[in-house]
């Protein structure tokens, strides 16, 4: 049975739709990233499975129960806020002990398990400092230690990270995750930053416009995203336009603009079907010779960028459209210089073929 | 299935009814009740106002005569308090000095000094020997009680302590304001070339525009409705609200209650579009009409010219307002006090001496003891209930949707005119009215609730929004709290600092009111009250005394503001 159980649960504020019959099952242990960008409706999900804000529609379920109407203090749901909420009047120890102080337990078990967690999280020696008086980083785990000493089964996590500078932002990933594992909490954990939410999450939900657009683990999200929209806002992508020439038994062709042709392997479209072929940046290579067995098409260099331990080419094509290909340093034999011409190659595997959506295909792509 | 929808602290009903029914009865209530009790005896009103069978209508006459003056009184005031009081504020509001928060005390001061003891320093510092005339040699004081000043024709001494007493209120307000806006707004204009006082005139003031109005605003009704000082200083001049004691004293009821609902329907039609205004997020000037480009070439330049050449102006005048018209009184009031001490300095006579006057055969200070009683037990009681009305009001301010309605409402008790707020009070609840309490404490007590209520939620509120209170409320409500252990743990305590400043503010309001208190009070005189008592019998210097008794008495709880505020 699933802990959490999320059932054509819609929200409204006024006009907006903030979430639309949202259906999402979270596993007793699992860690769960809701990823997309902002105005998603990310947080709105949250609150509504920590009791603060109530569903228009729609059944929320928590341990098989049905909550709604129950207010957060009987849901076992901690929320940790982006901004921490550390209560500023209490020092580090009696903000970490609030929960189990509120809740009554006796004393000997709320000094034990204060002591323990904060001993956990490298913070026993601040248990007298006043929230203020600590750094960024602290502050943060003093509130997963609070959460964490209250007992509650699931930790809904609001942008945990996102107050932290880049750096400790990346650090504290894996440790968030292993200290969640670790108690064997559930986390549900809020991000607009998809490299974050590849590397923590068992799962991954991308949700757009209040839509679930995709579930999946952070491999199937990657290699086999479902849309454009999540193509372009995990990973990223080339997207070019087309129409289906050919569709044969181990792939179709597509015939691009200018009547450039592509093998890809995916099948399942109509011949005319008006298609978006997408190749991700790093699936394309550019060199001087055909590659075989890949699409091959000649082109000049428009630009390149040094990434830190890449270079990125955007390579002008015969026919006007531009592609870009991302090469690891250390795997370019040479490097092209701006005007050179050269041969652009990506396999048919992995070319994504998706139906040209009505909206146009800068609506899809630039809604990120 | 349609969920009931669930507020995000449920305060039980009980509490919500119990309090809006208290709100009702005891703000609420008295604040209207002038205008209905007009409507309710038209005829009385009728009769004494406008046929009346000896004098006709001559009370009517006198009624447009005192408004009329009134007006041209508070508007004047506030006219000068914005042109000097904006570049005080700005000055508070952007730059760091040595001595930037005593400025700003001093500013504060009118605000918490019992109006009376003030008009009085004023009065001996510019009209009497004791004072700058003193000072300067003369035989007199410098200006005479009734010198009026040209143009406006307003009595000079009048004037100013109209100004003095209204100038907080628009620096304080518009210094809030002005550091509220991002300075990098004036930042960017001055790299873009504009000098600081065109960024000022371009930048600054229309995005500051709803602190100047609501400041203006407030300034007009302090000055429409200030009855202490004005009593003191008013010589031959009659302002709306001395009228309406005077009235109210003389039993002409209904003339002075017509009057009083005038005075509150006029303020209200000026102060209530701008509030409503000035409600609207987001709001800044936008002025339709565009300058001819050789004109405002012109404007620019001499701008510049400004900016660079006479900033010294802007920043000294408005220092030598505040000085003339709070500190030099009182200095004045100070020294007085001593050169008075044991007798009158001029004329060598001990009858005219503090220490006579105080314990002589008019044995003044048996009045002061039991009057120093009689208004701390007013500040503290009326203080107390208004508090546990004004703490779930300012919740559910914040927290229901009518909230908005009920803090608008709220400004009327801040605004009506104290004079008619007594009167009304003494309609409503007196003798003639419930007949719940006749003049005296008691109903000392009911008058200053209504304004010390709305004086307290506002501090709360203030104390409230930008404290994330509601982020902190909802952690603690995960964590396991209920609605209730929240309050108590999380909101009560991050909003000490509020609720205590209210405390202190409606305790300092409490105690130096005189314009309600004057009418409701009967025979338990309160401090400000006994003060202007001791100035109509001509016990110069006992009133010096008291004075000085009050000045330092609110300096102390100036400083306990200072201090609770500051701790962070």
């Amino acid at each position: 049975m699933s802990l959490i159980k999320l059932v054509n649960v819609t929200k409204r504020f006024g006009e907006i739709t903030a979430l639309d019959r949202i259906n999402l099952s979270i596993e007793d242990g699992e860690y769960v990233c809701i990823l997309g960008p902002t105005g998603a409706g990310k947080t709105t999900l949250l609150r509504i499975i920590a009791g603060l804000l109530d569903p228009d529609e729609g059944e929320v379920y928590i341990e098989g129960r049905p909550v709604n109407g129950v207010p957060p203090e009987r849901r076992n749901a901690v929320y940790m806020f982006q901004e921490y909420a550390l209560f500023p009047h209490m020092t580090v120890w009696e903000n970490v002990s609030y929960g189990p102080v509120i809740k009554d337990w006796d004393r000997d078990r709320i000094d034990r398990v204060t002591s323990e967690i904060l001993e956990m999280v490298r913070l026993a020696e601040r248990k007298d400092a006043f929230p203020h008086e600590l750094s960024g980083g602290m502050q943060q785990r003093v509130a997963l230690a609070r959460g964490i000493a209250s007992g509650a089964r699931i930790l809904l996590l609001d942008e945990p990270l996102g107050a932290l500078d880049a750096r400790l932002r990346v650090d504290l990933r894996t440790q968030l995750r292993s200290l969640v594992k670790d108690q064997g909490l559930t986390a549900v954990h809020v991000t607009h930053d998809q490299e974050e939410a590849l590397m923590i999450a068992d799962r991954v939900v991308i949700l757009r416009e209040g839509r679930i657009e995709q579930v999946g683990t952070p491999h199937e999200i990657y290699s086999e995203p479902r849309s454009i929209f999540v193509t372009s806002f995990v990973g990223g992508a080339n997207f070019v336009e087309g129409n289906v020439a050919e569709v044969g038994d181990s792939g179709s062709v597509v015939e691009l603009r200018g009547g450039l042709r592509i093998q890809v392997s995916k099948r399942g479209r109509s011949i005319g079907e008006k298609v978006v072929v997408a190749v991700r940046r790093e699936d394309v290579t550019v060199g001087t010779e055909k590659v075989t067995g890949s699409n091959n098409i000649l082109g000049m260099v428009g630009s390149v960028l040094f990434i830190g331990g890449s270079i990125e080419y955007e390579v002008r094509l015969e026919n006007g459209e531009r592609i870009s290909s991302r090469i690891l340093l250390s795997d370019a034999p040479k490097t092209y210089r701006v005007g050179e011409r050269v041969v652009v190659s990506f396999p048919p595997e992995r070319c994504y073929v998706f139906p040209y959506p009505k909206a146009g295909l800068l609506k899809e792509i630039e809604a990120v | 299935m349609v969920s009931k929808a669930r507020k995000p602290l449920d305060l039980s009903n009980l509490v919500v009814w119990a309090t809006l029914g208290a709100f009702f009865t005891l703000v609420l209530l008295p604040t209207f009740y002038l205008i209905s009790y007009v409507f309710l005896r038209w005829n009385e009103v009728r009769v004494e106002v406008f046929e009346n069978p000896i004098i006709g209508d001559e009370n009517w006459r006198q009624i447009l005569k005192v408004l009329f003056f009134s007006f041209r009184l508070s508007l004047s005031a506030v006219a000068f308090d914005l042109i000097f009081g904006v570049p005080l504020a700005y000055i508070l509001a952007r730059k760091s000095f040595p001595g930037r928060t005593l400025l700003e005390d001093i500013v504060t001061l009118p605000l918490v000094i019992p109006t009376s003891g003030f008009g009085f320093s004023t009065l001996i510092t510019w009209t009497t020997v004791a004072g700058i005339g003193g000072f300067l040699g003369l035989n007199s004081g410098l200006i005479s009680l009734n010198a009026l000043i040209p143009i406006i024709n307003v009595p000079f001494i009048l004037f100013v302590v109209h100004v003095a007493l209204t100038f907080p209120y628009v620096v304080r307000t518009l210094e809030t304001k002005f550091q509220s806006i991002d300075v990098t707004f004036e930042l960017a204009s001055r790299t873009l070339g504009a000098s600081s006082l065109t960024t000022f005139r371009n930048i600054l003031l229309p995005l500051a525009i709803p602190g100047v109005l609501s400041g203006a605003v407030l300034a007009f009704a302090r000055s429409l409705g200030e009855t202490g000082a004005t009593l003191i200083v008013s010589g031959v001049s009659t302002t709306a609200s001395i009228a309406i004691v005077r009235w109210a004293s003389e039993f002409k009821l209904a003339t002075a209650s017509f009057m009083g609902s005038l005075l509150v329907m006029i303020a209200w039609a000026i102060i209530l579009p701008v509030e409503v205004y000035v409600g609207q997020r987001g709001r800044s000037l936008k002025v339709p009409y565009r300058m001819p480009r050789a004109l405002h070439d012109r404007l620019i330049k001499f701008e510049r010219f400004a900016s660079k050449r006479l900033s010294r102006i802007k920043d000294v005048v408005p220092l030598a307002v505040v000085l003339t018209t709070v500190v030099i009184p009182i200095i004045v009031v100070l020294n007085s006090v001593i050169r008075y001490w044991s007798a009158d300095p001029y004329t060598g006579k001990v009858q005219g001496g503090v220490l006579y006057q105080l314990f002589g055969p008019s044995n003044y200070f048996n009045s002061l003891l039991r009057a120093t009683l009689t208004s701390i037990i007013v500040a503290l009681a009326s203080t107390y209930i208004s508090m546990c009305l004004a703490v779930p009001l300012a919740f559910i301010i914040e927290r229901r949707w009518y909230g908005r309605i009920i803090r608008t409402i709220l400004k009327v008790p801040m605004i009506i005119p104290t004079s008619s707020l007594g009167l009304s009070v003494l309609l409503l609840w007196g003798p003639g009215g419930f007949n719940l309490a006749h003049p005296g404490i008691w109903l000392i007590i009911l008058t200053h609730i209504v304004f010390s209520v709305p004086v307290i939620v506002e501090s709360i509120i203030a104390a409230y929004e930008g404290s994330g209170l509601q982020m902190y409320e909802d952690s603690a409500r995960t964590l396991g709290a209920t609605p209730y252990n929240a309050i108590e743990t999380v909101s009560l305590p991050l909003l000490k600092g509020g609720v205590l400043t209210g405390f202190i503010l409606s305790f300092t309001r409490s105690l130096g009111e005189t314009g309600a208190t004057f009418i409701v009070m009967g025979r338990d005189v309160t401090i400000p009250a006994l003060v202007v008592n001791m100035v109509e019998a001509l016990a110069i210097s006992a009133a010096l005394f008291t004075s000085t008794y009050l000045i330092v008495l609110s300096l102390i709880l100036l400083a306990l503001i200072r201090l609770l505020t500051r701790r962070r």
